[in-house]
């Protein structure tokens, strides 16, 4: 990335206090949902000693912030944490250097207090310390952090900055920006994703009123009008005749993730021997708010509002597009829908970009539903075969694993961070003498992008099946079972906490069942139960959910809970409801009537989740664990439940009622 | 053609065909985009306004048939600074993540607390499982609606 690399952290590009005595916190990370917001403002207003009100947090924008490669996964917090702490320690301890000269203290005998550098009965405001002078200088990697008795804010619940104008309709997400003369685009759309214009007759578009503007740009068709209506209705009109392309076939690759010398061997030996196979089918990110931009394109700037994970990238790709240098566009991340992964993909912004050239003015662009379902990527299917043997006392001998799937992210596969992605958690966290684990990227029809826990979800809904399988094959109990092959405490400890407060070992009602499954998902320890219930029809409700998380040093424990119930509800409507119809590369899903997820009706009576983070281990992401071990936390319950063995998702009624009454 | 509503207890005029939808008029014409876009169709609930106090979707609702009510959206239902109940419920039970479909939650489960001042569980999801949340916040949601109600108006 050209303006990019790492350059050393600098503390104008970091914390600068205002006139009047705000403090900003900048940080090219971005807020989805997920409370970086609030997370790193209770941390700045920690570490400066101002209260937090006074903390404004500037996410994303290319003009302000340093440069970022973007927000992935659930470890921006983790990563970006300790930079903006030590920021606000150095910049905190320039405040006191500056006071100590201004009063002719020194500066042992200074300290500070919502936005004062004191001596006894004197103080000075942070805001006139500076306003000669702003804070500026490279950051060192060694101030001391404030004392942890000293923190007013982190590790305290506290409601979200932006919840009061979530709730009274004040917050603007990207479909809320209003620009002066804004107009409204649309894009024409072909049949399926790919096809190119052969011939276009725009002539009952151009006659409907309104219409500022007809876009044909490369293979983009488009038109732009006074309203949003109009702009539909013209895109309705055009006469397109589309060429569709093969779309090009993916690449192949083999990628071993662990491979033991003499695995198939220690099988074919094991006494106790068993395999299977999982699959789960295309699913989608589905955010309640399609994709959305605002883009004000001039002859020699732009600037582009947008729901982005990675402005920096999408800054990069509209300077090509639109034939500008990058310094020229300026991207300003806006609060977006939830879209967990989907936005890490520009398309719309792009979109609106090029419209608003052509019509010389800004231009707004909403995706309908329609479109969202039809055009946006998706998470690829997902095979996976696994055998393993067990010894004579009831251990895991061997263990053979073959994942066959697509890329996970979009932008094809790249062998050097591809299995980190593709082939997330394919490995399982026990202790396994010997192991073989493939990762098969075999092309699928649909583009991917990047998906809530990438493979991992798909990897431990198999894994953490099998090894239920394995327990009941032997006679062990399913805990006991995992637990003997357990060799790392904070694992072990997030079972038995799960355990402790789910009542695991309690028999439930007639027809109800308890299920258990585990994982570390980039340092995150966390093990789930899942309670359910089938009636007669072979339809499963989930009754209640418990987690126990250990996040190391959590910042914000409701926050965290948050999260992880989130991902909870989210990944058990994967689950249970969740499956993308398609015909070739042709998505025929179109609405949320052939797309059903998880309604207020299916949510569970409780989700119950301990946070337990290990406050001596370095913070990790909350974002995506959750979603992980449910599904086969919910599988297993429904084994114990009714007898069927569940391996290909989502669990419909009718397969419930094939596997149980077979 | 020439419109007459009541948002949010203003008198407001707009020009715009007969067919264009309460929901376009909000966000489009009068700047009230906390009334937010989901489908169009009236299958998840993020463009929710009261009509003469029921919930209802603003973008199944034409502005001549908005012209008659008495609308209410999001931007209106607090008192000032004071927030409504529910509002404030949301808040102390953190029932958002991204918050896009809260906007239509909250009329929504204003318009049941008027209704039934003190609802059962399975009120509150009847009332709100055309409201989607794909951020999963429904447990959430239905705590923050007990509480409302126990806080009463
Ligand atoms: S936008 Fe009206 S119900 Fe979805
Ligand atoms: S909070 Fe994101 S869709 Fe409900």
């Amino acid at each position: 990335m050209s303006s990019g690399g790492r350059q050393p952290e600098v503390l104008e590009r970091r914390i600068r206090i205002e006139p009047d005595g705000t403090v900003v916190a900048l940080s090219g990370k971005i807020e989805f949902g997920q409370g970086i917001r609030t997370a790193f403002a209770q941390l700045v207003a920690d570490e400066l000693d101002v209260p937090i009100e006074r903390v404004t947090v500037v996410l994303g924008d290319t003009a302000q912030v340093p440069f970022d490669v973007g927000t992935f996964g659930s470890r921006s917090v983790a990563q970006e944490s300790p930079v903006l702490r030590r920021a606000a320690a150095f910049a905190r301890t320039q405040l006191i250097a500056r006071a100590s000269e201004t009063l002719r203290v020194p500066r042992e005998r200074l300290s500070t207090a919502d936005g004062f550098v004191c001596d006894g009965g004197m103080r000075v405001a942070y805001a006139d310390l500076v306003r000669q002078r702003p804070l500026s200088g490279r950051i060192p990697d060694d101030v001391p952090a404030r004392d942890p008795s000293e923190r007013r804010y982190v590790g305290k619940p506290m409601p979200r900055l932006e919840a009061r104008d979530i709730v009274t309709g004040r917050a603007r997400y990207t479909a809320d920006v209003r620009l002066p003369d804004m107009a409204y685009g649309v894009v024409v759309r072909p049949p399926v994703r790919g096809a190119a214009p052969r011939a276009v007759d725009d002539a009952a578009a151009r006659a409907i009123a309104g219409v500022v503007a007809i876009v044909r740009h490369g293979d983009l068709v488009g038109v732009v009008a006074e309203r949003e209506e109009q702009a539909r209705a013209a895109a309705d009109a055009f006469e397109v005749d589309w060429v569709v392309k093969r779309p090009a076939e993916g690449k192949r690759w083999t990628i071993p993730i662990r491979e033991d010398a003499g695995v198939d061997e220690a099988i074919a030996g094991g006494a106790t021997r068993l395999e299977a196979s999982f699959s789960l089918p295309p699913i989608t990110n589905a955010p309640i708010g399609p994709s959305a931009a605002v883009a004000d394109v001039r002859a020699d700037a732009a600037t582009v509002y947008a729901g982005t994970q990675r402005p920096f990238g999408l800054r990069e790709e509209l300077a090509t597009a639109l034939g500008l240098d990058e310094q020229s566009v300026r991207v300003l991340p806006q609060l977006p829908s939830g879209t967990y992964g989907r936005n890490s993909s520009g398309d719309a912004p792009l979109e609106a970009a090029i419209l608003s050239k052509y019509a010389g003015r800004p231009v707004h662009l909403q995706w309908t539903r329609a479109e969202e379902f039809a055009f946006a990527p998706t998470r690829p299917e997902a095979f996976l075969e696994v055998a393993a043997a067990l010894d004579a006392s009831g251990q895991i001998a061997a263990w053979r694993y073959d994942e066959h799937t697509n890329v996970h992210t979009g932008g094809g596969f790249d062998p050097r961070w591809g299995a980190e992605a593709s082939g997330r958690n394919a490995e399982p966290h026990y202790r396994i003498p010997r192991a073989r684990v493939v990762l098969h990227i075999e092309p699928t029809p649909l583009r991917t992008a990047s998906f809530r826990s990438l493979a991992a979800s798909e990897n431990i809904f198999a894994i953490e099946s099998f090894m239920d399988e394995l327990a009941h094959a032997s006679r062990q109990e399913p805990l006991a079972f995992r637990l003997r092959h357990i060799d790392d405490p904070r694992l072990r400890a997030v079972y038995e906490l799960v355990a402790e407060r789910s009542g695991w070992g309690h028999t439930r009602g007639e027809r109800q069942g308890l299920g258990i499954a585990g994982t570390i998902y980039h340092g995150t320890y966390i093990a789930e139960v899942a309670e359910v219930e089938v009636d007669a029809s072979g339809r499963v409700r989930l009754l209640a959910v418990w987690a126990a998380v250990d996040p190391g040093l959590t910042l914000n424990p409701d926050g965290v809970r948050n999260q992880i119930e989130g991902g909870i509800q989210q990944s058990a409507s994967w689950t249970l409801f969740e499956e993308l119809r398609r015909k070739d590369a042709r998505i025929v899903t179109s609405g949320w009537e052939t797309y059903p997820i998880a309604t207020f009706r299916d949510a569970p009576g409780e989700i119950d989740v301990a946070v337990a983070g290990d406050a001596s281990a370095a913070s990790t992401g909350v974002g995506e664990p959750g979603a992980v071990p449910i599904a086969a936390a919910i599988a297993n319950a429904v084994f114990v439940a009714c007898g069927a063995r569940i391996r290909e998702l989502p669990l419909t009624p009718e397969r419930v009622r094939r596997a149980r009454d077979a | 053609m020439n419109f007459r509503l009541s948002v949010n207890g203003i008198e407001r005029h707009v020009d715009v065909p007969r067919s264009t939808t309460l929901l376009s008029v909000l966000r489009n014409n009068l700047g009230l985009t906390g009334t937010r876009y989901g489908c169009g169709a009236g299958q998840c609930g993020a463009c929710y306004v009261l009509a003469d106090g029921r919930a209802v979707a603003s973008c199944l609702t034409t502005v001549e048939q908005a012209a008659s009510q008495a609308i209410t959206t999001v931007e209106g239902l607090a008192l000032g600074e004071r927030l409504h109940p529910v509002q404030d419920a949301f808040i102390a039970e953190d029932a958002m993540q991204c918050g896009y479909c809260t906007s239509g939650m909250v009329m929504s489960a204003a318009a049941l607390l008027e209704r039934i001042p003190h609802p059962s569980e399975d009120d509150i999801r009847a009332a709100l499982d055309m409201h989607l949340c794909r951020c999963g916040v429904y447990g959430r949601a239905i705590r923050a609606v007990k509480r409302a109600a126990e806080v009463g108006r």
